[in-house]
């Protein structure tokens, strides 16, 4: 069997056992590549209906090119989608230059999705994260125990041996399960190329630039990219030396900085 | 030269305490109160307590780097917590990757590799066996670089995993639940959660200081307490004032700082006894806040700076703008050959440099009292290969007015949450008795003394 036929295979494979495992289940999509492709491949193991639900996660800082992208596929797929939003916290006006990056992120996107977990009592929901993306995600298992926080703790996971995966179940705690882990950025690209399947356009070149990574817009910035199709983007891929998530992760850490610096009085 | 080790003679073995902030006379004044009973019989026995100058400016990153380094920040490159990119105006937090001169701890571990320094050419061939180091949480070590021995990284440090060398400790600290810093965004609505959470930081970074100090072989073992930087920002103003609600939880820190340094001298002296060397140090000094004063609306509202509204920080630096202030007092002139939307041609240089010093003197606040103490020009302060990317002037202010460079203030002064700030002339020293200096001492004379007792060498400035 090809490559890419493997990876399908173990990913179909760990989505099947996921909703068998457990019947309370939904796939998170953020209308990326990764979670696109991921729901490409969910869609493939259940023959096109999905028996769950799929949540974006909505900022509301989204780049418009994005939402045409969920709803023309929502409906195109018939998929039961379920939009989170901290509608308090909008209404408040939070945003990236009101407080910080940081805080921004926590409400809209984690307490976001909190919120959801706990409106349809999900114990477990399907994410599109790779190992090659960040160097903590390489300690990541396919399935993840999370606690009523969100805490991961990486240093008590039970092995992963044989394709034998612990899914039990505490009360407060949820699953977080990763088919896409082994995929690495140019094998999504090889993928998506072989599938034939739609991503959103802000990947491409535009005026000499195009996203490598896509999210909410203000805090997004372009890489200077010739790459107009999804051939193009494998072969700079196969050339480029710098990591996918570089501008996001810096942008991180300053933000992590800031805040600090902030706290005793400078900025 | 002596050719072989005299018999009898002990290895060289120092230890040096850092408490980030404590000023000089706060601690006079609690050794007279009595609060300090511990101290007390350190200062008496052997050593001497110095008034000392903090490094220009005198904030931490700056200060440390000053003190691990021996060289002002013309040689070492840091200037402050923030600096911009080369010829843009985009912001950016300098680490430790930044710091262009070798740490003391890295010439007596002989592991400098590649860095030069004028200290590192008077003391890198003195050491005559390469000696092994433990150090813990001196601010700016971030991320951490290999070391003759351990680093574990002080403020700002983003990830434990990095903040570390070698890898192999990590498993320990972790297991301590070990915090580089304490939460100070607590401090802005809950004064009893966060000076809870800096009492329980500073047990576990007493509990790590120990530990490493006695289940690992060292010859130089320095850490530093930052807590006592964080509690003073929040709460200096009841350092002295016993009806102040937080008085006695302030005294109270004190007074385990007081034990914590007994116990580790006590402990030092046990093994080494007096032949051992001790250095307690802080960074700067410390004292109540009056006003802050916000330096860059100060500019605007002088004509020197344009801000317009588009971009983030610097960015919004616009047409027309002659000159901008970085935190606390570090005023850069928007050189035309030095940033995009510069306009100042380098032969105007000092005369606006002399017009913005005018300008500045004549700040007062609401209450007539002038805000400026002194201004250095870069030229008066900085001597070194970077000295090019030094602020071209900077000011001190007098005691109780805090400079800042936020750039959207609405006035010119203003009050906030924090009640202390950093002082340039009331940081301390504590050495071993009979070490002199022709004047006051300043942060950057330190590392000599240091190196001084590891190589034996005579005092040479």
């Amino acid at each position: 069997m090809d490559h890419l036929s493997v990876l399908e295979n173990n990913s179909i494979f760990i989505i099947r056992e996921a909703y068998y495992r457990f019947k309370n289940i939904a796939m998170l999509w953020s209308v990326g590549k990764d979670s696109t492709t991921l729901l490409w491949l969910c869609r493939k193991a259940f023959f096109g209906h999905i028996p769950f639900p799929i949540i974006h996660i909505d900022t509301s800082y989204k780049f418009p090119e994005m939402y045409q992208f969920r709803d023309e596929r929502a409906q195109e797929w018939g998929l039961n989608l379920i939009v989170g939003r901290n509608e308090e916290k909008l209404k408040e006006g939070m945003g990236p230059t009101k407080g910080s990056k940081l805080e921004c992120c926590g409400e809209l996107k984690t307490n976001a999705l909190k919120q959801v977990i706990k409106k349809y009592n999900l114990r477990a929901i399907l994410l599109g994260i790779r190992r090659d993306e960040h160097g903590i995600r390489a300690k990541e298992r396919y399935f993840s125990p999370r606690d009523a926080q969100f805490k991961w703790d990486y240093e008590n996971q039970p092995a992963e041996l044989w394709d034998q995966y612990k899914s039990t179940v505490y009360e407060e705690e949820h699953f977080r399960i990763h088919p896409l882990l082994h995929f690495t950025e140019l094998d999504v690209w090889h993928y998506v190329q072989r599938e034939g399947l739609p991503v959103v356009k802000l990947y491409f070149s535009k005026e000499g630039k195009r996203y490598r990574s896509i999210g909410c817009a203000p805090c997004c910035s372009p890489i200077e990219s010739q790459a107009q199709t999804v051939d193009d983007i494998v072969e700079e891929l196969k050339a480029t030396k710098t990591s996918e998530r570089a501008g996001r992760a810096q942008d991180k850490e300053d933000a992590y900085t800031m805040q600090k610096l902030r706290a005793l009085g400078y900025m | 030269v002596r050719l072989f080790k005299q018999a009898g003679r002990q290895d060289k073995k120092a230890l040096i305490i850092g408490i980030d902030g404590v000023p000089y006379t706060l601690i006079k004044e609690y050794l007279d109160k009595g609060y300090l009973p511990h101290l007390k019989g350190i200062v008496g026995h052997g050593h001497e307590i110095h008034q000392m100058n903090a490094s220009i400016p005198d904030i931490s990153s700056v200060s440390w780097t000053t003190f691990a380094t021996g060289v002002n920040p013309a040689e070492h490159g840091i200037y402050g917590f923030t600096a911009l990119r080369p010829h843009t105006y985009s912001l950016t937090f300098p680490n430790a990757t930044d710091v262009q001169a070798p740490p003391f701890w890295n010439i007596l571990g002989k592991v400098v590799e590649g860095m030069a320094s004028s200290f590192a050419a008077r003391y890198g061939n003195k050491v005559s066996k390469p000696l092994r180091s433990i150090i813990l949480n001196i601010p700016h070590t971030y991320p951490a670089y290999p070391v003759n021995g351990i680093l574990i990284s002080g403020f700002v440090a983003i990830d434990l995993q990095q903040a570390i060398f070698p890898a192999s400790i990590y498993d320990y600290l972790q297991g301590i639940g070990y915090r580089v810093d304490v939460d100070a965004q607590k401090a802005h609505h809950d004064k009893d959660a966060f000076l809870q959470d800096l009492f329980d930081c500073f047990a576990i970074r007493q509990e790590a200081v120990r530990h490493f100090f006695h289940q690992e072989p060292w010859d130089l073992f320095m850490a530093c307490i930052t807590e006592t930087d964080r509690l003073q920002h929040f709460f200096i103003d009841a350092a002295l004032d016993d009806g102040h609600p937080y008085h006695q939880a302030f005294e109270r820190f004190y007074r385990e700082l007081d034990a914590f340094m007994d116990t580790m001298v006590a402990d030092f002296r046990e093994r080494y006894g007096e032949d051992g060397f001790v250095m307690i140090l802080s960074d700067h000094g410390f004292t109540t806040i009056t006003q802050e004063v916000y330096v860059n609306t100060f500019l605007q509202e002088a004509g020197f700076l344009k801000l317009s509204t588009e971009g983030q920080f610097y960015e919004r630096i616009g047409e027309g703008t002659r000159a901008f202030d970085m935190d606390p007092g570090r005023i850069y002139l928007n050189y035309k050959d030095r940033y995009p939307r510069g306009c100042v041609d380098k032969k105007e240089g000092d005369r606006l440099r002399k017009e913005i010093t005018e300008a500045l003197r004549s700040l007062k606040d609401p209450a007539g009292t002038s805000v400026i103490d002194r201004i250095f020009t870069r030229e008066e302060i900085y001597r070194g290969p970077l000295a090019d990317q030094a602020p071209d002037l900077v000011c001190l202010p007098k005691d109780g007015y805090d400079l800042k460079g936020k750039l959207n203030s609405d006035g010119v002064f203003g009050r906030t949450v924090f009640s202390g700030m950093h002082t340039w002339h009331d940081a301390l020293c504590i050495t071993p008795q009979g070490i002199t200096w022709d004047e006051k001492p300043s942060i950057e004379d330190l590392a000599d003394v240091i190196m001084r007792y590891f190589t034996d060498e005579q005092k040479t400035r």
